[in-house]
């Protein structure tokens, strides 16, 4: 199988990633209906827009009206939620091509999804749920990967995923599966810090460890979201990916870790649940811009 | 097989008459364009997202919920306030419903 | 079974054990990390049957319509990803549903508003320009034989009851305490630029869009509305679906397909 991936000159990006993804290396935001009209009427100063591909496979209506117009004006970045690769029966052709019309449509500079399954016996159960890190499960996410992005031609993101429980049929780590998985598919990364965190701290390993533990150099974006907290059968934390609150502070120093090793990357604050007015959002873009410029001075310090 | 011989049309002067008189009635169209832009509230929200729920305690773990013959919940909402045409009383019959046990 | 069929079967079964093979870092019991997962099948799918449906929930109060779409999602849940969809069988089920039989109307509120969601998301189409109404007009012997077209989003509803009308109360629009539930209405859901729109449909309404919908002539179409409703107004209904941009062309069979 050979794909021909676009590349685009980036004037700000990482020069060797520039083929994970074409996004600007600025921070943008989930797109919300709540906030399309006021998008449009005021046009906030952010690097791109994210949206859920699936709430946008529908045949024409308000949604499509306003992301057209949106579209026009900002970077976009378009994120599955729904094909589910990792499920144990074949994808669903029809639903690579309605994926595949509505890329077509709007031309994102990003396609992701998810390291994760949601679809089973023809049930779609709306939740990313989580996979065993054995050879089989590689090597059927593998050939669902070379499918998705065969058929949608183009390089499409996997994100790293939260979970709350583990396997016993694991054979291979988090990191050293995805990494497989990258090798092998020629996919790129979405590196999810706070799913990071989260599974981290659900799983008691270092999100340090993990994220080095990565092939980095294939990152295109990276999530930055809330999550709550809750307990297992112990007592011990438990930490839910709720995207319902601000990032956290663990999350900011662990997106601060992860940037000096990236280097200037488009970031996404993802809010789905409490969604609070746009300016309390474009201040937590601002936020992760100072992290990128940051770390954009310090590398041009170092090269000069 | 939607046509049949016998079916009747109305004649062109009543058409004619009835439209003409719908189109002069419906002058002022309930459609607007596009120049009232923020006029329009988007009602419903996208349904398709990535994020988890409410954690380890609620609906999905609770098995009373899904037993007929133990259905715990009345209506208790706006229905109140409407009659109800099956009611002996003329009001929502809102006691809650028992299934016998067979 | 496999892995995946055995997890799935425990997510919408709170009585399943939990599936083998799944452990935590610190030994504790993996069912309630796994109640995680259960939690939000369920919880996300009542919460896109709510945003769907709010004045059905609205009617029986929020604790009772979401033990009942709990019920209803454990039992249908979706067999599509576009969360838009889900909810089509919501209303049959509300009507079997015995401890909703107190509010005999429910289930068609529930169609209206599923129609509702139908029409935000339908095609785009632009009404009938008035320009082409008066060229028929001037040509008025070919009326009888000109097709009808409707805008995708159009949905009716005929309905026992007052479903307009108890709609709309919740919508501020009329004192829901005045609505007579017990009198039948049809309504007309369509999408007019951006706004889903519901409107109550004049007596006959229901049979002549049908007749639309169906491929009839204009001039059938109106007939058999005639003989549908003794009340039946043709300018009254003709004036509605105008106003509200449903009718979205007018012309010859020969020149409506390719």
């Amino acid at each position: 199988m050979t794909i021909e991936f676009l590349f685009e000159p980036s004037t700000r990006g990482a020069p060797a990633r520039e083929g994970a993804s074409r996004l600007p290396a600025r921070a943008g935001l989930g797109l919300k209906p709540q906030h399309f009209a006021e998008i449009l009427a005021t046009c906030p100063d952010l690097g791109f827009f994210e949206i859920h591909a699936e709430n946008y496979l529908v045949a024409g209506g308000p949604f499509h009206h306003y992301l057209g117009r949106i579209r026009e004006r900002y970077p976009l970045s378009i994120h599955g939620v729904g094909l589910s690769i990792g499920a144990e029966g074949p994808l669903d052709v029809g639903h690579l091509d309605r994926l595949a019309a509505l890329l077509d449509r709007y031309q994102p500079q990003s396609f992701s999804e998810h390291l994760a399954w949601s679809t089973h016996g023809g049930t779609f159960f709306n939740d990313l749920l989580p996979l065993p890190y054995d050879q089989a499960t590689l090597s059927r996410v593998c050939n669902h990967i070379d499918q998705a992005q065969e058929h949608l031609q183009r390089r499409m993101l996997l994100e790293n995923p939260a979970t709350y429980v583990e396997f016993a049929a694991s054979e291979l780590d988090e990191a050293a599966f995805i990494t497989e998985i990258v090798r092998r598919t020629g996919c790129g990364l979405l590196l999810d810090i706070n799913n990071a965190h989260v599974s981290g701290v659900n799983h008691r390993r270092d999100p340090q460890a993990y994220i080095a533990a990565l092939p980095l150099a294939e990152v295109g974006e990276i999530h930055l979201a809330g999550f709550a907290e809750d307990r297992d059968a112990a007592g011990a934390p438990l930490l839910i990916d709720t995207h319902g609150s601000p990032v956290a502070a663990a999350v900011w120093d662990l997106y601060a870790f992860a940037l000096e090793r990236l280097g200037p990357t488009p970031t996404l604050i993802e809010r789905d649940n409490n969604i609070p007015p746009l300016v309390v959002l474009i201040a937590e873009a601002r936020c992760a811009e100072r992290w990128i410029e940051s770390v954009r001075r310090d590398r041009a310090e170092v090269a000069a | 097989m939607n046509k049949t011989p016998t079916l009747t049309t109305l004649s062109a002067t009543a058409l004619a008459l009835a439209l003409g008189t719908a189109l002069a009635l419906s002058a002022a169209p309930a459609s607007a364009a596009d120049d009232k832009e923020k006029c329009y509230g988007v009602a419903l929200k996208g349904k398709n997202d990535c994020a988890a729920g409410p954690g380890t305690t609620c609906a999905g773990t609770a098995k009373a919920d899904h037993q007929g013959n133990a259905w715990k919940y009345v209506p208790k909402g706006s229905c109140e306030k409407t009659a109800s045409p099956t009611s002996p009383t003329g009001l929502g019959q809102l006691a809650a419903f028992k299934e016998k046990k067979s | 079974m496999s892995d995946q069929r055995i997890f799935a079967a425990a997510l919408l079964d709170p009585d399943a054990p939990c599936p083998a093979g799944l452990t935590a870092w610190n030994g504790s019991d993996p069912i309630q990390r796994f109640a995680v997962y259960r939690n939000n099948v369920i919880v996300s799918l009542i919460n896109a049957l709510a945003e769907t449906f709010p004045v059905t929930q609205e009617l029986v109060g929020e604790e009772f319509f979401r033990a009942m779409a709990g019920v209803f999602a454990r039992a249908a849940p979706p067999k599509s990803a576009l969360l838009a969809e889900y909810g089509q069988g919501f209303p049959a089920f509300i009507e079997r549903f015995k401890p909703a039989r107190g509010v005999p109307y429910l289930a068609d509120v529930a169609r209206l508003e599923m129609l509702r969601v139908r029409a935000f998301h339908a095609a785009d189409a632009d009404p009938l320009p008035p320009d082409q109404i008066s060229q028929a007009l001037a040509d008025s012997e070919r009326l009888p034989a000109l097709r009808v077209t409707c805008h995708p989003s159009l949905g009716v509803l005929s309905s026992r009851y007052a479903v307009v009308s108890l709609w709309a109360a919740h919508q501020g629009l009329g004192d829901l305490a005045r609505v007579e539930p017990g009198v039948p209405e049809t309504a007309l859901v369509a999408r007019v630029g951006l706004e889903v729109q519901v409107v109550a449909l004049p007596p006959g309404g229901d049979a002549l869009v049908a007749s639309f919908l169906r491929g009839l002539t204009f001039g059938e179409a109106a007939a058999l509305a005639a003989s549908a409703a003794a009340e039946f107004d043709l300018t009254a209904n003709l004036a509605l679906l105008l106003r509200y941009g449903v009718l979205t062309d007018l012309r010859l069979p020969a020149e409506v397909s390719p």
